[in-house]
């Protein structure tokens, strides 16, 4: 892989678009350091802030710290995420944009201008909420306030959207995703300075040592995700349409590929969003009363709470993997273009079958996602590692981890083509 | 909120702005031509004027600065021989294809004599110009027509035809000036990647082809392969007919399935078992059963979906197939990889040959080998964006030397087809009474064909088109602007000559009397695939600002229409409409034009994704093609043999001398190159076909084909010098080298070429289509 990105830097052409990338990524991470204006109080913010296991917390990661500092690039690109979700769901419904869709060209030039227009709406609206929500963080805010808070955040969150897409038009990878990437690698420095400090506040003498076995542990987890993210069942698959001549291919090089983690981090995210709900709700109960008291047996890091985590994220797996392939269609496939998998009968069979593989390798990907999740909360046990303040979670080493595969293999794509054009002159 | 959005759809729908080209420069350049007074002059002096040309060549003066004494030169001299002065705007076209343009001149505008401007100027280099026709006739006739005017600048002219043989050709390609169809040259292109010896090269280093019909060969053709395959023994010969007797005896939707576009047939559980029981085998899904497998799956398939007399004919014996969207029988067409046996055996015919695969090559990466490449067309304009993606050529529209005065008149729609031919023969009896020309341009052969069976109840007399031979529909063509002539064709038929009213050699009175009738009456039976191909065939009327007029008739019942299955997108309250007058609804018209833009969209994709694939197995097809040419000239002395087996070198060299040594290391070294490169492109037609399943785990197909390949061919790489070593290893040398056919390394005797049948199995179309049409159906149902 280093010697992918050396060859990648010699080569002109992707050594420029590999320095664009960088450029506008260290943008993004000055921008995030300019607050947002506003009466803020420091202090109330991150009371309110600062909790973690909340909604906040979530939104905090995906905005790579930029809300707890309460920048103007608080909400990310999430707005933007919304938008094309949104644009993406009418277009299904709608005809007229559908045809656009298909007629391409033209036609998708302005579905994505909708996009962008849906984007400033979206972001005046998450502005709004975020304002009005955080009232509590200002001191005597008056009207213009807002006004001014909502303005800067929109602001923010439209150019995150021009930042994410030039650098996918002139750099590499999927600029929105690398903006997601780049915040949560940049915590990883305040993080490991956190966790080393308590480490050496421990008072164990050898807080030296107690930092590499922590350094050791957290390679050795994020290989570990590498490793299951990668991984995939190879079902080798055969076309009997057209004659082979005088060798027998087909060994390898055509397969079905099903993977450990089908489901990616959704099932995480799924799952601890429904789990919100309870510390949520009991923040409209000031007072102590039985209700609250059985909703707060349900905070993070309880074990009701880690008990339903493990298994909603089991539940949302299975599902989501299941929405995402579906063996019937798969098989029917197949079939009708005369693919199948050696030794199986296509139709019925061949279903049946990649059924039982998948539903056995899921089982795979569900362990992993769980314990990947519960990990912070897992290390807790060890009296060690306790109250260390881990914010990485395995929510954000998975999306990490996602992106960087996708964009090494961007980049890989990129050096198999140049290598021919190097043949060539 | 839908009303808005329908509203902002239709703001889009904006005409494309036509390609803006800035001409200023030409003009300038125009004016030096005009400044050249070479009327008075003597042929002598013309002929000086040529030799001090050619010594300016000669000493290396750049050919920018040659061109305007050259046009003007040409402009003389055509004038003198041909008795057709290039007007300005064929001068300007002639400059702008010398700078590797694609000119868009509108039919009648003389493209022939405009290509013969930058075809002279670029020949004097002396590296050999390609003139790509659309067929062989018009090879020959424009090789015939323009080669005085060559020949007075000192050019040789040579042109092509499909049945030459070798010595021919070579002689022909050795001109100056070539014309060849662009199928022809490409074929020529695939045989040198297959000599033994460089006296059988055929082709000298490309130099500068100018592409006559441009959007046809790089755009409509360009995804289709040509092919080079070498003859072996036809094998299994007795197995195939077994199957074609076995699948007689399977019953439709028991044993075997259709997919929804009738493109694809599958066993059912009843019809393996059916197989298994009447092979007596096991599991036919075993991998050692995967040949009797693929030789079953190809006898259904033939015998299902193929049909005599509307897929195929047989002629003398040979299967020839019919072009689905044109419904010509076309030569030099097969359909691939064992599925043309399977029709011989279905048939019961002698086996005719059993083809390997040697080399293949799109039209598309055929031409991209050309340094520089000119084209010219009547509809450039709409393939603008696909000319400068795929070969980054810019068009330039040339302005017509009349204004054409054509009225395109709005379609008119019917429910079905019945109504809708009934109004076409209403509509030429109309016209015919007054004797204004009628030229109607059909889809396939077999709708020109009940419009002729009509027209003859009627009493009507016609010409139809569907001569196999381009050069009697060129003559039939030539006339279809005589008086109360009408003329049935399809959209390709003819092409490349000029509709004259008053036909061809009419005189000055008979030209004006169907000039004041209107000039000629365009009638197209339905839409093509694209706006594009519909300007094609209105683009034969008006010519030279003369009047004329074109008008579509259009029916839901149409092939385009039901072929990709978009019927059913209409709104419903027309899908179940019968009437017998059109509908006169501004928003149905709306819609066609939107289905019309939306097939011509997805046929971009398919196109584009076609190129992708394609690419890098091209890149590849030129790093071997280089070496194998390299071996071939000479250009490098093998090395192998001296390297990697010095003791065995060394002493048969002191027996039989260098030269015989490596002389049979060249052979060797072109056998293993052909003969991996063949077993190579099967690898990947296998990979190919399944990649796109590595997309279930979110993984780009395109990438991962790209890396399988790449692999694959490091790996042929290192095949190719070990099979060389062990070859020398055993091999048997002599004084005389070595003898191949005792060791078995005599490539194949004979070769054929053809093209691939577009997409036989239905297989990308369907596959990319078919999400389409799934959404589109939603979409209609939920109108209702």
């Amino acid at each position: 892989m280093l010697e992918a990105i050396k060859t990648a830097f010699k080569l002109p052409d992707l050594r420029r678009k590999i320095i664009w990338t960088l450029v506008l990524l260290g943008i993004f991470r000055l921008g995030v350091h300019i607050p947002a204006p506003g009466p803020w109080d420091a202090g109330k913010l991150a009371n309110l802030l600062g909790g973690g296991g909340n909604l906040f917390g979530l939104l905090d990661l995906m905005a790579g710290g930029a809300l707890r500092k309460m920048s103007v690039f608080a909400m990310s690109v999430n707005p933007y995420i919304t938008s094309s979700i949104i644009v993406q769901l009418l277009t299904m419904v709608i005809p007229a944009l559908q045809q656009m869709q298909k007629e391409g060209g033209e036609g998708r030039r302005i579905i994505s201008q909708y996009v962008r227009y849906g984007t400033v709406v979206l972001s005046i609206i998450q502005g709004a909420a975020y304002a009005f929500g955080l009232q509590g963080a200002m001191s005597n805010p008056t009207a213009w306030d807002f006004v001014l808070i909502i303005m800067s955040l929109t602001a923010g969150s439209v150019f995150l959207m021009w930042l994410g897409e030039v650098i996918s038009e002139k750099g590499i990878g999927n600029g929105i995703s690398l903006l997601i990437f780049a915040g949560i690698v940049a915590q990883l420095i305040p993080s490991a300075i956190g966790v080393s400090k308590t480490l050496g506040s421990r008072g164990l003498g050898v807080s030296f040592l107690s930092v590499i076995i922590f350094g050791i542990l957290a390679i050795a987890i994020v290989a570990g995700v590498v490793f299951v993210t990668q991984g995939e069942r190879k079902i080798p698959v055969q076309y009997a349409k057209r004659m082979v001549g005088r060798k027998m291919y087909g060994g390898g090089s055509t397969y079905l590929p099903m993977r450990v983690n089908q489901a990616g981090v959704i099932p995480i995210i799924f799952a601890s969003s429904i789990l919100m709900f309870g510390p949520t709700l009991a923040g409209f109960f000031p007072e102590k009363n039985t209700f609250r008291d059985i909703l707060m047996w349900f905070s993070p890091g309880s074990w009701a709470y880690l008990v339903l985590y493990a298994l909603f994220i089991f539940i949302f797996t299975y599902f989501y993997t299941a929405v995402t392939f579906n063996p019937v269609e798969v098989s029917d496939n197949m079939k009708k273009y005369g693919g199948f998998i050696p030794g199986i009968r296509p139709g019925k069979p061949t279903a049946e079958y990649l059924d039982r593989v998948l539903t056995r390798i899921t089982l795979a990907g569900a362990l992993f996602l769980t314990v990947v999740s519960l990990l912070p909360y897992l290390l807790g046990v060890v009296p060690w590692f306790r109250g260390i303040p881990i914010s990485l979670g395995g929510t954000s080493i998975l999306i990490a981890v996602g992106v960087a595969i996708d964009t090494m293999k961007q980049i890989e794509a990129q050096l198999l083509m140049r290598q021919y054009e190097g043949f060539l002159k | 909120m839908l009303k808005a959005i329908a509203k902002l759809q239709r703001l889009a729908d904006f005409q494309r702005a036509p390609v803006q080209f800035d001409f200023t420069a030409y003009h300038s350049l125009l004016q030096e031509i005009d400044q050249y007074r070479l009327e008075s002059e003597s042929d002598a002096r013309l002929r000086e004027y040529v030799t001090e040309l050619r010594t300016q060549v000669f000493n290396n003066i750049p050919l920018e600065k040659l061109l305007s004494k050259t046009y003007a030169l040409v402009r003389e001299v055509s004038r003198r021989i041909l008795g057709l002065r290039p007007f300005d705007v064929q001068v300007l076209a002639g400059i702008a294809m010398h700078h590797g343009k694609i000119v868009e001149m509108l039919t009648g505008e003389g493209k022939t004599l405009a290509a013969v401007l930058p075809a002279c100027l670029n020949g004097l280099a002396g590296q050999g110009v390609h003139i790509l026709t659309f067929n062989d006739y018009l090879a020959k006739r424009d090789a015939h027509w323009m080669g005085p005017v060559y020949q007075f600048h000192g050019l040789t002219v040579g042109y092509i035809q499909s049945g030459m043989n070798p010595a021919e050709r070579k002689k022909a390609y050795d001109c100056d000036i070539t014309y060849v169809t662009a199928k022809e040259a490409g074929f020529d292109h695939l045989r040198s990647f297959l000599c033994y010896d460089k006296a059988d090269l055929l082709q000298r280093p490309f130099h500068f082809a100018i592409i006559d019909e441009a959007d046809s060969i790089l755009i409509d053709e360009g995804r289709i392969p040509l092919i080079i395959a070498g003859n072996r023994p036809v094998q299994e010969n007795k197995l195939r007919q077994t199957l074609a007797e076995l699948v007689l005896k399977f019953i439709p939707e028991i044993d075997y399935g259709l997919d929804e576009y009738q493109r694809n047939v599958f066993l059912t559980e009843s019809g393996i078992a059916k197989a298994e029981a009447g092979l007596n085998c096991d599991n036919l899904y075993n991998a050692n059963n995967l040949k009797l497998l693929t030789l079953l799956n190809n006898a259904l398939h033939a015998e299902v979906l193929l049909h005599r007399d509307i897929d195929y004919i047989i002629r003398d014996g040979r299967i020839e197939l019919v072009d689905e969207f044109t419904g010509r029988v076309v030569e030099n067409r097969h359909w691939p990889d064992g599925l043309q046996e399977a029709i011989v055996a279905k048939e019961g015919l002698d086996a005719q040959w059993g083809g390997r695969i040697l080399g293949s090559i799109t039209m598309q990466h055929f031409l991209n080998g050309y340094p520089k490449i000119a084209g010219m067309t009547g509809t450039a304009q709409a393939a603008a964006d696909e000319f400068k993606e795929f070969y980054n050529l810019e068009v330039a529209v040339i302005p017509p030397n009349r204004p054409c005065i054509r009225i395109d008149e709005p379609d008119l729609i019917f429910t079905d087809q019945r109504t809708k031919l009934k109004a076409i023969i209403q509509e030429i009896i109309r016209v015919h009474a007054g004797g204004r020309p009628v030229l109607i341009g059909t889809g396939t052969i077999r709708e020109s064909e009940s419009l002729a069976g009509l027209l003859d109840r009627s009493g009507i007399p016609y010409q139809l088109l569907n001569a196999k031979n381009d050069e009697q529909e060129a003559q039939i063509i030539a006339q279809a602007g005589r008086l109360g002539a009408v003329t049935i064709s399809t959209n390709m038929a003819g092409r490349g000559t000029d509709i004259r009213l008053g036909g061809a050699g009419a005189t000055a009175e008979e030209y004006a009397r169907v000039k004041a009738l209107g000039g000629l009456y365009i009638i197209g039976t339905t839409h093509f695939e694209s706006t594009r191909i519909d300007a094609q065939l209105r683009g034969r009327a008006g010519r030279q600002g003369d009047p004329g007029s074109s008008r579509f008739f259009i029916s839901m019942e149409d092939e385009l229409i039901c072929r990709y299955g978009i019927r059913e997108l209409l709104p419903s309250k027309y899908r179940h409409l019968k009437q017998e007058n059109f509908i006169a609804e501004p928003a149905l018209n709306r819609q066609l034009l939107s289905v019309q833009r939306i097939i011509a969209a997805q046929n971009y994709e398919i196109r584009k994704s076609l190129w992708k694939y394609s690419w890098i197995v091209e890149q590849q097809r030129r790093v071997i093609h280089e070496r194998r040419r390299n071996v071939l000239l000479d250009h490098t002395e093998p090395w192998l043999f001296r390297t990697a087996l010095p003791e065995r070198y060394t002493r048969l060299s002191d027996i039989y001398g260098e030269t015989v040594l490596q002389q049979a290391e060249k052979y060797v070294t072109l056998y293993h190159i052909d003969n991996l490169w063949a077993d190579f492109l099967e690898e990947i037609a296998q990979v190919r076909e399944g990649i796109h399943l590595v997309s279930l785990s979110g993984r780009n197909p395109l990438d991962e084909f790209h890396r399988l390949v790449t692999a694959a061919c490091f790996d042929l790489q290192q095949q190719i010098d070990a099979q060389i070593i062990a070859t020398l290893r055993g091999i048997e040398i002599t004084d005389a080298g070595i003898d191949l056919e005792k060791e078995g390394l005599r490539g194949p005797s004979a070769t054929w070429t053809y093209l691939v049948n577009d997409a036989p199995f239905g297989g990308t179309l369907a596959m990319m289509l078919a999400p389409l049409i799934k959404k589109l159906l939603k979409r209609s149902d939920e109108l209702e």
